[in-house]
């Protein structure tokens, strides 16, 4: 709306001016303080973490603990091998997120799909139950979850950690809300008009112009099977099949724990993570972020 | 080229009927134009045409077969859009060859042809272009190009230009008229703009409430619409509809006007009733002389000057009448005048109509 502003510039910038000048620099340096203290505190434990595993065990006992980094980095990593299959382990870890992430991607894709473009008996009801079911603790799942994955005798398989969650609700939920701001129904028309079958529509038109959706939904895939503990720990009882999560504190049970090695394998397992979130933080801010304003 | 035929033809959603009985036929390489106010079933009844909507009962027949079972592609037809429904991860060349694609039409073959609906529509420099890169004008023409090209039965056109601007969207009327003069596909156009329904089609179709009111051609429905609303629709100024009561004496029918002023009706209208409505288009009243034919005193309430006429809106019997006056006079607010009719383009309707 354009109003008419009979006062003169000078007068008109006065208000905020006064303001602006009463708390300036406290205002930022209070942010910054808070912002700072807030880094540290995140970014302590990888530092930690990363610090200690160039350390010994002694070393990580004495009193105070050492703030620098050690010399004990190759014995650590010869320690590490030797007490599990480390890069056995790692490749298990990867198989598994990769293969959840990208059955994930397509299956959620798909349900969400269902949901937006076809109008169908109890569709409201269907996603309303799905939507309740992302409310119930996942901790009161775990028996009838096992009992399941058993009843399918998978048991003991990377299939177990996998498969079961490739169709999930958070998913499903995600990218059909995406769709239901980013897609025109029109557009559906259109290919439908143009001949398109409802798996080329899903392929060619939808797919495409859901990539921030996709995006966002893979990397909270990769970090959720990459970090999860519980059901590799239900499922799995066969070592050389173990993951990252499972192997690393399965050797902290053993006496004298070699911690340097524990620490120097945690490290190692954060690397692929962090990496993958400086390529793509920026579509997974995008997609978590997307419909939170118009425009 | 179809002929498209629509008999019977009713939809509902749940208990609301919005088409009923339908019957309708469009003929090879006719352009037809649907036109309605908003809610009147124009956009389901074109959807319905294009498969993307199924009718609750009666059939569509394109050249004679029926293809209410058929889905869009198999009844060939190609559909412009309102939003133009461009898909925005693709380029020019690959929207207007997206259906080529799917029906596997070689990579040279669809360049070819991609680029020759792009030559006629003036998208050649365009090809490389995202739509998010593109003017309305342009999209739209993106839009045309993607049904042309791939040489359909019948165009199906959804209020297209609702989202352009004025200029262009008669810019565009041209287009599409000429385009059609090209090509002589069969096309249907909904619209809820009467003189683009008029301009474009051959024969314009109006809708209200999901019953048809009358087919027929521009000029039949601006010189014999066949009942107050259709009359009321074409026409800009629409028609100015004054109460009156008819009486027939000596061979003269007359139409009394509520302050008494009598009009002399040309047709004998006696069976309507005594209690009408008359229909006068704003180009039709003009300002006369107290002495004229139908004289009708008033006073003038309002000069809207366009420039190359003014319209008037002069109150007579305690009703406001646009009117256009091409003669540009130079009227004062509140000043006493007389406007005439000639008897022949007088419309009467039945008052409950």
């Amino acid at each position: 709306m354009t109003t008419l502003d009979t006062q003169p510039p000078e007068r008109r910038m006065a208000a905020p001016r006064k303001r602006a000048r009463t708390f300036p620099r406290l205002g930022k340096y209070a942010t910054h303080v808070v912002m700072i203290t807030g880094l540290l505190v995140t970014i302590f434990p990888f530092v930690w973490v990363a610090l200690m595993a160039t350390h010994s065990r002694s070393e990580i006992y004495s009193s105070p603990p050492p703030f620098w980094i050690g010399d004990n980095l190759a014995e650590n990593y010869i320690k590490l091998l030797d007490v599990m299959p480390f890069w056995t382990v790692l490749f298990n870890s990867l198989w598994v997120a990769t293969a959840g992430t990208v059955g994930a991607v397509f299956f959620c894709s798909m349900c969400a799909y269902g949901f937006f473009a076809f109008n169908f008996r109890g569709k409201n009801l269907i996603f309303g139950i799905m939507i309740a079911s992302m409310m119930v603790p996942p901790v009161l799942g775990l028996i009838p979850f096992f009992l399941t994955v058993q009843f399918l005798g998978i048991l003991d398989t990377h299939l177990a950690i996998w498969l079961p969650g490739i169709a999930n609700a958070f998913g499903i939920f995600l990218i059909r809300q995406y769709m239901v701001q980013s897609i025109s129904r029109e557009l559906l028309d259109a290919a439908k008009v143009d001949g398109a079958s409802e798996f080329r529509i899903f392929w060619s038109v939808v797919l495409p112009l859901i990539k921030p959706a996709l995006a966002t939904l893979g990397i909270v895939m990769f970090i959720g099977l990459w970090n999860n503990f519980l059901t590799p720990l239900i499922v799995l009882s066969s070592p050389d099949k173990y993951v990252l999560t499972l192997a690393l504190r399965s050797v902290q049970s053993i006496a004298n724990s070699p911690w340097g090695a524990i620490m120097l394998g945690t490290f190692l397992s954060m690397l692929p993570l962090l990496i993958a979130f400086l390529f793509f933080s920026r579509q997974m801010m995008a997609g978590l972020t997307a419909g939170a304003v118009k425009g | 080229m179809a002929r498209v035929e629509l008999v019977n033809l009713s939809k509902s959603f749940g208990e609301v009927k919005v088409l009923h009985d339908l019957n309708l036929t469009v003929e090879e390489g006719e352009f037809v134009a649907l036109v309605g106010p908003s809610g009147c079933g124009k956009s389901t009844l074109l959807r319905i045409i294009a498969g993307l909507e199924d009718a609750t009962s009666g059939e569509i027949v394109m050249d004679n077969e029926i293809v209410n079972d058929l889905n869009p592609r198999e009844r060939n037809i190609a559909m412009v859009f309102q939003s133009y429904a461009l898909y925005p991860h693709m380029t020019v060349e690959e929207n207007i060859g997206f259906n080529l694609r799917i029906s596997g039409v070689s990579k040279a073959e669809k360049r070819e042809r991609a680029r020759a609906a792009a030559e006629t529509l003036g998208l050649t420099d365009l090809l490389d272009r995202k739509p998010s890169q593109l003017s309305g004008g342009q999209r739209q023409r993106v839009a045309m190009g993607r049904a042309i090209v791939r040489n359909p039965d019948a165009f199906l056109f959804d209020e297209p230009l609702s989202n352009l601007d004025a200029k262009l969207r008669a810019e565009m009327r041209d287009e599409i008229k000429h385009l059609h003069h090209k090509v002589k596909t069969t096309s249907i156009y909904v619209t809820h703009d009467q003189i683009e329904a008029m301009t474009l089609a051959d024969r314009v179709v109006i809708l209200k409430g999901g019953v048809i009111q009358q087919i027929g051609t521009p000029t039949e429905l601006y010189r014999n619409p066949a009942n107050s609303f259709v009359a009321g629709f074409i026409g800009s100024p629409a028609m100015n509809f004054v109460d009156a009561t008819l009486e027939t004496s000596g061979g003269q029918t007359t139409a009394t006007l509520q302050d008494g002023t009598k009009l002399v009706v040309s047709v004998d209208y006696a069976a309507l009733g005594r209690d009408v409505k008359l229909g006068l288009r704003p180009e039709h009243l003009e300002l006369a002389a107290n002495s004229a034919t139908n004289a009708m005193p008033g006073s003038v309430r309002l000069v809207e000057p366009t420039g190359a006429v003014n319209h008037l809106k002069i109150k007579v019997a305690g009703q406001n009448l646009t009117v256009v006056d091409d003669t540009l006079a130079d009227l004062a607010l509140d000043a006493p005048v007389h406007l005439s009719i000639a008897p022949e383009y007088i419309h009467v309707f039945p008052k409950d109509e």
